[in-house]
């Protein structure tokens, strides 16, 4: 009896499905049955049922994502309506007023050195955390380029990620994965799950391909979770006393003149019950309302969406805006991998994309499974249980990470604001943290794992950029007082670094034309 | 500034060109664009490497002149040292502009020689005049209409040439690490050079090919005008002297 694990059926296009394939096929070679290291790889998606189009925005791992499975960079942007994202802005997270700061991709200079969180505390009056350590928030608000188009693909002056359009990418992946990679594209829809004896599941029965057999089934068919929720009737874990935000209203708003600027970051504005997020691409803007039902009704959270939309892009444009209405569930299910089932996506859990945190946990999760492929159904079991303990440790750290943006503010014109802030929604470790850091400034001993998802610096970013305060240090601590200087020197780098970057960097618009006009070198 | 004319009979009459040499004339350049047709004669003077433009990110090829911007150690005063001057040089202050073709039509462009009127060769009664007394072009101009169309193919070929590099993987980028007499030490970056052991393990079929196209023999002369750079390090040592 053949025990190894050498034919995975992913059930489910859409970004999760083709990412993954394209994650895992980059790492194993597809080859025919009849070669020594057999190995397929097939995907099953219905063509009745339409991908959500779920993530619009990525972190800069889809850089070496993309890289790894043999994509040209240049191809991405002009088959995906790729644009440039360095960070994200948010506004009216502090007081609800003008209040705004930067959280930029790349981390503080000399973060890998010293800390300079204690040494800005001095001059926190005079400029933001941000603008001090970072040499990128300058370039959000000229929305210019982390690049320039003689810099090879892939490569970058400061660190980014994409905004891309994710229906263009599901379609882009599925090309390069069946035409360069060698997966099996079956258009079918599932009719019914076949069990083995141990309770695997051993087959899929479709309707136009008949069974398909397999020894590891990934579950990518969206919020439903016909694998892993409907067959094996895993649970899911409600966070919704953590995170409030239930539903999205989004809209897809043309610019008015192919010429107007591109931003470069995601912005995101705070409103009365939830948040607007603003992404720009270069043939359209995607604008939607993310909201806590229970907050805000309906009527009253599109008013607040179209009187964004006519504030920022134009009345025109608020008024030929059309909004399509999604509800979730914010939680995740009690485990990701139950037998030879594994999830991805929204099949794994669902969360308000305030740090666009779903293409990352299918990059992170397709990646564990090319990386630590059981090779056999007897290790699988342990394989299993790393990759649980590990996803759920990382999504407690993200809807912590998520909390704390809620918790630092000092808004208290609702009943939302106020009621985020009770202690019972409050996650106790994060509550923990959040009294630590009253003392001491995050740092890299803070993290418990080599491949966190938030580093300390990323933490920083937030609770400076929110006015947090850490108190100065009780003892005079010999570490700060050599580093002095080297700071005051890492913050004229950093000033001068700016200046050079602002000087010298493309708008993302011009960038993104030049790449569909010339494309990248790869060198 | 540049504002470039036509090159035109009745207009440019009186017009001449001064065709010296000098900082002045904009020749202090650390490198200039070349083109596989006169490869032979650059790699005898000076190393041939590849760059991009930066508003495009396009490779071509040039000629290094200098280690530093704005810094031509070819050029002492108002002398040009070296055998060959590089086309591109001594097209100025001419260059092709394109019109529209109303022959062909459907928004077809013809090339057409252009000068640019702001530069300092450009004179009157100074210098090598472009037409003579009854308006027939002058040699020099015929001369330099001669080397304005081997550049306008030399582009062309430049982007085969350099699309044929780039799909063989046969560029690499590099940093030239230079100590000077005095001790200091200076990096050359932002160029790039064939890729010796790429070349090696081409296979027959693409050699042949890139044999038939004029290629192959390109390749080796870029690679051997490696050897130019010790002079230019030499006239470095010796100015700091």
């Amino acid at each position: 009896m053949n025990h190894n694990i050498n034919r995975i059926v992913i059930v489910g296009g859409g970004t999760a499905g083709w990412l993954s394939a394209g994650i895992i096929a980059a790492e194993h070679r597809v080859a025919a049955e009849s070669a020594d290291h057999s190995f397929q790889l097939t995907l099953v998606e219905s063509p009745d049922i339409p991908t959500i189009g779920v993530g619009e925005g990525t972190w800069p791992s889809m850089r070496s994502t993309l890289q790894k499975m043999g994509i040209s960079e240049t191809d991405f942007f002009r088959e995906c309506s790729a644009s440039f994202k360095q960070g994200t802005l948010f506004k009216g997270w502090r007081r609800g007023n003008d209040d705004s700061y930067c959280h930029p991709f790349s981390a503080p200079h000399g973060y890998t050195e010293i800390n300079l969180a204690p040494h800005w505390q001095a001059s926190r009056d005079q400029i933001g955390f941000a603008d001090a350590v970072s040499p990128q928030s300058v370039l959000f608000a000229d929305r210019q380029a982390p690049k320039q188009i003689s810099t090879p693909e892939y490569a970058f002056n400061v660190n980014y990620g994409y905004h891309l359009d994710a229906g263009k990418f599901a379609e882009f992946l599925r090309k390069h994965c069946v035409e360069k990679l060698g997966v099996t594209h079956i258009k079918a829809n599932v009719l019914g799950i076949n069990s083995a004896e141990n309770g695997d599941i051993a087959s899929i029965d479709t309707d136009s391909h008949g069974t398909i057999e397999g020894n590891l089934f990934v579950d990518c068919s969206g919020q439903r979770s016909m694998l892993l929720g409907d067959h094996f009737g895993i649970p899911v874990l409600s966070k919704n006393t953590v995170l409030f935000n239930n539903t999205a209203l989004a809209a897809q708003i043309p610019y008015d003149s192919d010429s107007d600027p591109i931003e470069s970051c995601t912005l995101s504005t705070a409103q009365s019950a939830g948040w607007i997020w603003d992404i720009g691409l270069p043939t359209r803007r995607g604008i939607g309302h993310v909201y806590s039902s229970d907050h805000n009704t309906e009527d009253r959270a599109s008013e607040e969406l179209l009187s964004y939309i006519a504030k920022t892009v134009s009345k025109k444009a608020a008024a030929a805006a059309t909004m399509r209405k999604v509800q979730f569930s914010p939680g995740h299910r009690a485990k990701f991998w139950h037998k030879n089932c594994v999830a991805i996506g929204m099949s794994a859990g669902f969360i308000e994309p305030l740090e666009a945190s779903a293409l990352v946990l299918v990059e992170l999760s397709a990646g564990m499974i090319a990386e630590q492929l059981p090779a056999n159904r007897d290790v699988m079991d342990l394989v299993a249980k790393r990759f649980n303990d590990k996803f759920l440790y990382r999504w407690d750290r993200i809807i912590e990470f998520l909390k704390l943006h809620y918790i630092l503010s000092h808004r208290q014109d609702s009943a939302y604001w106020r009621d985020n802030h009770a202690p019972s929604s409050i996650p106790d470790n994060l509550r923990d943290l959040v009294e630590l850091w009253r003392h001491q400034s995050p740092w890299h001993r803070d993290t418990v794992n080599a491949d966190e998802m938030f580093p300390s610096a990323s933490f920083q970013y937030v609770l400076y950029g929110m006015d947090f305060e850490t108190q100065p240090s009780q003892t005079l601590r010999r570490s700060e007082l050599t580093a002095q200087s080297q700071a005051q020197t890492l913050f004229r780098e950093n000033a001068q670094r700016r200046a050079q970057l602002q000087s010298s960097m493309p708008t993302n618009r011009d960038l993104i034309n030049k790449i569909h006009t010339y494309g990248f070198q790869k060198i | 500034m540049s504002s470039f004319a036509i090159v035109d009979s009745s207009v440019h009459r009186d017009l001449t060109v001064n065709t010296n040499r000098g900082a002045a004339f904009g020749d202090n350049l650390m490198f200039t664009m070349t083109y596989p047709m006169e490869f032979r004669d650059i790699q005898s003077c000076y190393p041939i490497f590849f760059s991009k433009d930066p508003e495009t990110g396009q490779f071509y090829p040039v000629a290094l002149l200098g280690f530093e911007e704005q810094s031509n150690l070819f050029l002492n005063g108002d002398q040009w040292e070296a055998t060959y001057i590089p086309m591109t040089i001594r097209r100025q202050p001419f260059l092709i502009g394109f019109q529209p073709d109303p022959e062909k039509g459907d928004g077809a462009t013809k090339p057409v020689v252009s000068i640019d009127m702001d530069s300092p060769r450009v004179t009157r009664n100074d210098g090598e005049a472009l037409f003579n007394e009854d308006g027939k072009p002058t040699d020099f101009l015929q001369k330099t209409i001669g080397t304005l169309e081997a550049i306008h193919h030399g582009l062309e070929h430049n982007k085969g040439f350099v699309a044929a590099l780039l799909e063989k993987e046969l560029l690499e980028s590099f940093t030239l690490e230079i100590t000077l007499n005095d001790g200091s030490n200076n990096k050359l970056m932002g160029f790039y050079t064939i890729a010796e052991e790429k070349l090696q393990s081409l296979d027959g079929e693409t050699l042949e090919k890139f044999n038939a196209q004029g290629y192959l023999q390109s390749i080796y002369m870029a690679m051997a005008s490696f050897s130019r750079i010790r002079p230019m390090i030499d006239k470095k040592n010796a100015a700091l002297d």
